[in-house]
């Protein structure tokens, strides 16, 4: 054959490829993370595709058409996003996220088997608006490689592209990350409560009502002495659920989380106080390899799992970046309750409580004493004893924030 | 280095080589989980074969903090789900002298085996809940006290999933995660 003829033939293969091949289908999902969204368009093969970034909208613009569930979808229960619609212009598909407010993409990356294209976005403080943003959608080439710019790098690792897909380019600084600031809140949860008694004593002393005794005493104590803001999960006998209470907390921006409990064993003899922070390999290593795989896409995407199951295991997981201070915190605790009860020191210990995992900050519960110990509900009993507890758990609060605000200088 | 002296310094590397690997066999770590052991054959009517085996069972006691053990002959059925069925009928009759922990009149409902991912799923009655005494250390006791003996004595089990009244549930009493499956925790046992 001679070259022209193959010429002819390559260059008519070209033009007729957009005909040839099947529309694209894509599909859109998105994840609430603490402090940032992350939003996903899967397809059934790669895409060339070009990106602009507004405070209120991020466009994602593909080369040809592509098939979307609907025109226009609502994002239900979603802290960051509206809307986000699909219409067809020209040669290309727009899809546009309308967001609730000022918003901007901290990190973009795609992911290949299957096809993805990730953004995390935060909220950012004031509209950020680049002069020469306006309007500016990238064209791009087949395979060249193309400056990044401002700044939003796909993590080091991300998987290389395969040539087919053009990486994206976002005309809009990113947002700076969240600093961390001084305690300013923390959320004092008292176990139990309404149609939920929680243990009961052999004399018949109920779990929720020492707890909540001493949530309150605990909440006056913090604030007379520091003036920092103490918000109670409950305040009075009333049933919320462990959900609930984790809600409370990270809506409230609670950045320590402390739950009060009494113990209970079937062994009568068992005494002691005990402080404990969540445990994520005690339950269950298929989850927590998700999670962790799926928190270093923060910085390394690597293989990303990306399902409903998964979002189940994150919204259980959000106390896993806290794991260490949740730690230092059970110790001070603990520490103090031994100082100060003069009880047996049953120690720190870990464990897959259902409402710590939820919370993502810093976060304890305390098993004061037992209950089902006839010494130790007797002294459940006493106003004394519960101030001694309240006292020492804010010894070891004051002790914490000490070390946490001390961290951040 | 004369050739003697290099023969030399080969053969002491590879006697301290061969040594550690000696040491390392040695010293090397038991697998955890117990085989049960096959203690007789009897022939019954019309020749078939039943076997027994021992098993050893772990108990809560009011005077340690570790579960203790107990050894106990079960007949193998058949059908291996069966031999998981009279297992846990074992750990929910108790051990005189012993503690169950778990309220009375808990049932088992079922149990299933999930091969692809050794997971016996177990669903309990609604007794299991509703009686419950409460407590983090009561709920720690009993979920321990299931799924130790269980991989312990099974080693194709490598997890447990609780089930109440056929559905999954948040938690006992309010404490521990219920919904994940449980991997074993052998720290709870006294030979281990």
């Amino acid at each position: 054959m001679k070259r022209s003829t193959k010429a002819g033939i390559v260059f008519l293969a070209i033009l007729a490829a957009p005909i040839l091949l099947p529309s694209l289908s894509v599909n859109f999902r998105s994840f609430d993370h603490p402090g940032y969204t992350r939003v996903v368009f899967e397809a059934d093969r790669s895409f060339h595709f070009a990106v602009q970034n507004r405070p209120d909208r991020l466009e994602v613009r593909l080369q040809g058409r592509a098939d979307f569930p609907a025109s226009s979808l609502e994002v239900q229960n979603s802290q960051m996003l509206e809307r986000v619609t699909h219409e067809v212009q020209g040669g290309e598909s727009v899809f546009t996220v309308y967001f609730k407010g000022p918003t901007t993409v901290k990190k973009n990356f795609v992911l290949e088997k299957p096809f993805r294209v990730v953004f995390d976005l935060a909220t950012s403080e004031k509209p950020a608006v680049s002069p020469r943003n306006d309007g500016a959608v990238s064209p791009r080439n087949d395979g060249a490689a193309s400056p990044r710019n401002d700044g939003i790098d796909p993590p080091p690792s991300a998987p290389a592209s395969t040539g087919k897909s053009s990486e994206p380019v976002i005309d809009n600084p990113p947002a700076a990350p969240a600093r961390p600031k001084p305690i300013e809140t923390i959320c004092v949860d008292p176990g139990h409560g309404g149609e939920d008694l929680g243990a009961i004593g052999r004399s018949k002393l109920q779990e929720k009502s020492v707890t909540l005794k001493i949530g309150l005493k605990l909440k006056k104590l913090i604030e007379s002495k520091t003036g920092l803001r103490v918000i109670m999960t409950r305040d009075k006998d009333s049933e919320v659920s462990l959900n609930t209470r984790a809600s409370i907390a990270n809506n409230q921006r609670a950045q320590m989380f402390i739950s009060i409990h009494a113990n209970s064993s079937f062994r009568k003899s068992a005494y002691g106080s005990e402080t404990y922070f969540v445990s994520l390999q005690a339950t269950d290593p298929e989850s927590l390899e998700l999670a962790q795989k799926e928190n270093r896409n923060n910085e390394d995407p690597g293989e990303a799992i990306q399902s409903d199951e998964l979002k189940m295991i994150l919204w259980n997981m959000a106390q896993t970046e806290h794991i260490r201070e949740s730690s230092k915190l059970a110790e001070y605790i603990q520490h103090e309750l031994n100082e100060l009860l003069g009880t047996r020191n049953r120690g720190v210990k870990q464990a897959p409580f259902r409402v710590l995992m939820r919370t993502a900050m810093p976060a304890v519960l305390i098993e004061t004493v037992f209950i089902s110990n006839a010494n130790e509900e007797k002294k459940l009993q006493s106003e004394e004893f519960l101030d001694k507890i309240a006292f020492a758990i804010y010894n070891g609060v004051s002790k914490f924030i000490y070390y946490y605000n001390n961290l951040l200088q | 280095m004369t050739k003697r002296a290099r023969t030399i310094l080969l053969a002491s590397v590879a006697a301290a080589i061969i040594l550690v690997a000696v040491l390392l066999l040695l010293l090397r770590k038991k697998p955890a989980g117990f085989e049960p052991e096959l203690l007789n054959r009897t022939a019954g009517k019309g020749g078939a074969i039943t076997e027994f085996i021992k098993v050893k069972l772990f108990f809560v006691t009011e005077t340690s903090l570790y579960l203790q053990p107990v050894l106990r002959e079960i007949e193998v059925p058949e059908i291996r789900e069966e031999l998981y069925k009279k297992f846990i009928s074992l750990l929910l009759a108790g051990d005189s002298g012993h503690i169950t922990p778990m309220p009375g009149g808990v049932q088992l409902r079922s149990l299933f085996y999930l091969d692809k991912k050794e997971m016996l799923v177990l669903d309990f009655n609604e007794t299991l809940s509703a009686s419950f005494p409460g407590g983090t250390t009561a709920e720690l006791e009993f979920i321990y006290f299931m799924v130790d003996n269980i991989c312990y004595n099974f080693r194709e089990i490598k997890k447990v999933k609780f089930l109440i009244g056929g559905n999954e549930s948040k938690t006992l009493a309010g404490h521990i995660d219920l919904e994940k499956p449980f991997y074993p925790n052998f720290a709870w046992l006294k030979d281990t």
